[in-house]
């Protein structure tokens, strides 16, 4: 908190965390506003007389309505959901098995390969696509959730490694040096000792995990083809941009519906999530 | 409890490992799985329609009766026109994908060692129905074999409001540059541009540069392959755009995608621009929601125009669609099957129609079909096919003139003149650039 007078509270403060909510928060607003919005406010003029950009006083439903009797967008968000939370269930493991290894570990070049393990995340996904449909075409999953669900750690592996590597070389050794004086396995130690003090860098992992799954595009638009299996991403730029017209209306609704998901994981752990990211235990 | 050893998991373990990698490497040797059962199924990929009722056609319609007709499950996909490529690509490289996917103008020519010969189709759908236009041509065969099959032409006119025009005192769209810039002009000071973009957008961007390039007498090689774009003609275009832009353009249109001049003009801030007719056909669809400032439909007030003419005669730089077959597919036969019954008469007409006139045939017969009078703001779209040039012009519109097209060579030389950089670096550039590709 700024000390000292008012006004630097408000200088320092309270105005720029203003500026910064509202930027972050108009796109949000404007979404909600544009699926409420009926086809004919949408294109008004600016100098149309009864322009308003800013709010709606006809609200409609026909936008969501169409979302979800013209499109198979209920499909999609099953679809999204299912594919986001087992992969980043599978890459959650895997990264905590990992972080804990090369944090705790010493085995040779243990460093080196947490540094090449991060290098790997930074691959763009636009040069991996390619390898990887040869794969996924070997392995026959082309056009099946699994194309995703196995694909999706590539990138999701590498990231909850090398957070929760950080978070575990944060946490005090000596904790687990005294579960394993009291006769601990490493297993042990690290199941009953290390994991739960590290629950809020775990969940950090998983949240973001699930969001970079929940938005992910290109993988799902080249391993997908059945409109019935496409995510939301690709589902609704599949079918509510035609040409050179946007459906504004349903992609906005498609939108927002879309982010509801992502909102309830983060507003649910938000407190442990601020202290996985901001550095985890006071030892 | 029967105790379990570490040492009999591991073991077990092993040997699952390896009885599965084993599994894994037959699997792998083959390339496809034990269970793996042979359909013939086409499964055809192409861009989501802007004309929804043609997608409904073809998906509830159309498959159902060519599955009936030729004993092959059809599996047709649409997604976004941009994304078409990628999926070309993943396709390519891993050796499955779609048998058909649509390809846009010279993609046929970047993929032509991933393609089948679809000469014999093309050639019969062209005899039967009075030949296929050169564009059409240039675009879908390198002179040896067609890389694809013609499907359409997305026309690009010029959108205009009849009714602000008349307020400035013309009836008719200018059809020189000359008369477009000095409407644009009066246009603009009564707050009502004409909107272009000369941004990184596949259609509007070089349907317009391109054509326009053309119109002044430059090109971007001769018929050999050299690069001849810095030229005395290039440098007046150049010049005369930069004017152009300050007097009467919206000069927001250096950003703008394929969709702001849309939604510009159907907002009522521009009052020209070059498009599909899809924004006319938009206000048909919703005329209740589109209104002019009077209150009327929209649609009344909308017209069609070719891009104006320059020194060099006049252009135009369309959209082209065809199908192309993908050498990878193991349903060759089949997909040839259903590009010959979709290319029928009958069943062409069908997709034909459902276009109102969105989608201009390639061959030169459907140019006098009845459709074209319907709707007479429509009826300049009929030519566009004839009329369309293709990119790489003097020389073939091959993958060296798709590089520069998807690069956006010629669109930037124009953009970075109307930003403030001298005509004669604009064109240097470019022309630095062109030689890049032509090597």
């Amino acid at each position: 908190m700024i000390e000292g007078a008012l006004w630097r509270r408000w200088v320092f403060y309270n105005l720029p965390l203003t500026l910064f909510v509202f930027v972050l928060l108009f796109p949000f607003y404007w979404m909600i506003v544009t699926t409420f919005r009926p086809d004919g406010e949408l294109y008004l003029p600016w100098n149309a007389p009864n322009y308003m950009p800013f709010w709606t006083n006809n609200p409609t439903l026909e936008h969501i309505l169409y979302l979800f009797e013209e499109t198979n967008f209920a499909r999609w968000m099953f679809n999204t959901m299912f594919i986001a939370l087992v992969s980043t269930v599978i890459s959650l493991f895997c990264g905590v098995l990992a972080g804990y290894a090369l944090a705790r570990l010493n085995f040779p070049y243990a460093g080196g390969l947490g540094t090449a393990i991060f290098i790997t995340y930074l691959v763009p996904q636009t040069l991996l696509f390619i390898p990887l449909a040869e794969i996924i075409r070997n392995f026959q999953l082309g056009d099946t959730p699994w194309s995703l669900i196995l694909t999706y750690p590539t990138f999701l592996i590498p990231f909850c490694t090398w957070l929760m590597m950080g978070y575990f070389k944060a946490i005090p050794k000596e904790l687990e040096e005294c579960a394993r004086i009291d006769g601990a396995s490493r297993w042990k130690a690290m199941v009953y000792i290390i994991i739960p003090v590290a629950v809020p860098g775990i969940l950090s992992s998983g949240i973001i995990a699930f969001t970079l799954s929940w938005n992910e595009f290109i993988y799902a638009l080249v391993f997908l083809s059945s409109p019935d299996q496409k995510t939301v991403p690709v589902g609704v730029t599949s079918e509510l941009i035609r040409g050179d017209v946007f459906f504004w209306g349903p992609l906005m609704a498609g939108a927002l519906l879309g982010s509801i998901p992502v909102a309830i994981v983060y507003s649910f752990f938000v407190e442990h999530y601020v202290a996985g990211l901001t550095g985890s235990v006071k030892g | 409890m029967a105790k379990t050893k570490r040492r009999s998991v591991l073991k077990l373990a092993g040997g699952a490992a390896a009885a599965s990698m084993g599994g894994m490497a037959a699997i792998l040797a083959t390339g496809r799985t034990p269970a793996f059962a042979q359909q013939r199924t086409v499964h055809w990929l192409k861009w989501v329609d802007f004309v929804p009722a043609t997608d409904t056609l073809l998906k509830r319609e159309m498959m159902p009766e060519a599955e009936k007709a030729l004993g092959v499950k059809m599996n047709l996909e649409t997604v976004n026109g941009n994304d078409l490529q990628p999926r070309i690509t993943a396709g390519i490289q891993s050796g499955a994908g779609a048998d058909l996917i649509m390809s846009f103008n010279s993609y046929t020519h970047l993929y032509a060692n991933s393609v089948v010969d679809v000469s014999a189709i093309a050639e019969e759908v062209g005899k039967r129905e009075g030949g296929i236009f050169p564009y059409a041509k240039a675009i879908c065969s390198n002179g040896k074999i067609y890389m694809g099959m013609p499907w359409a032409v997305i026309g690009g006119m010029i959108a205009w409001r009849k009714s602000w025009f008349e307020e400035i005192g013309l009836t008719k769209f200018p059809d020189t540059w000359d008369g477009y810039r000095e409407a644009a002009k009066k246009l603009k000071a009564k707050g009502r541009p004409f909107g272009q973009t000369l941004g990184h957008t596949f259609g509007d961007a070089p349907g317009f540069s391109y054509p326009y390039l053309w119109s002044w007498g430059g090109k971007e090689v001769d018929a050999s392959g050299k690069v001849v774009l810095n030229s005395k003609e290039t440098l007046e275009s150049i010049k005369f755009m930069q004017g152009l832009w300050k007097d009467g353009m919206d000069e927001g249109g250096l950003a703008w995608d394929d969709t702001n001049n849309n939604r510009a003009f159907l907002s009522q801030t521009i009052s020209a621009t070059l498009n599909g007719a899809s924004i006319y056909i938009e206000t048909l669809r919703k005329p209740d929601q589109y209104k002019t400032e009077k209150g009327l439909p929209m649609n009344k007030d909308i017209l069609h125009a070719p891009l104006p003419k320059g020194p060099a005669g006049q252009f135009g730089f369309h959209l082209l669609q065809s199908n192309m077959l993908m050498k990878y597919s193991k349903n060759q036969d089949a997909a040839k099957e259903f590009l010959k019954w979709i290319h029928t008469e009958a069943n062409y007409r069908k997709f034909f129609e459902s276009q109102k006139g969105f989608a201009t045939p390639c061959t030169a017969k459907w140019e006098s079909d009845k459709l074209w009078d319907v709707d007479p703001v429509m009826t300049p779209y009929k030519v566009a096919a004839r009329l369309g040039q293709a990119i790489g012009n003097a020389g073939p519109p091959d993958a060296k003139a798709q590089e520069v097209l998807s690069k956006y060579i010629i669109t930037d030389m124009y953009a970075k003149a109307v930003q403030g950089m001298p005509a004669e670096d604009a064109m240097k550039w470019a022309e630095a650039e062109l030689k890049k590709v032509y090597v």
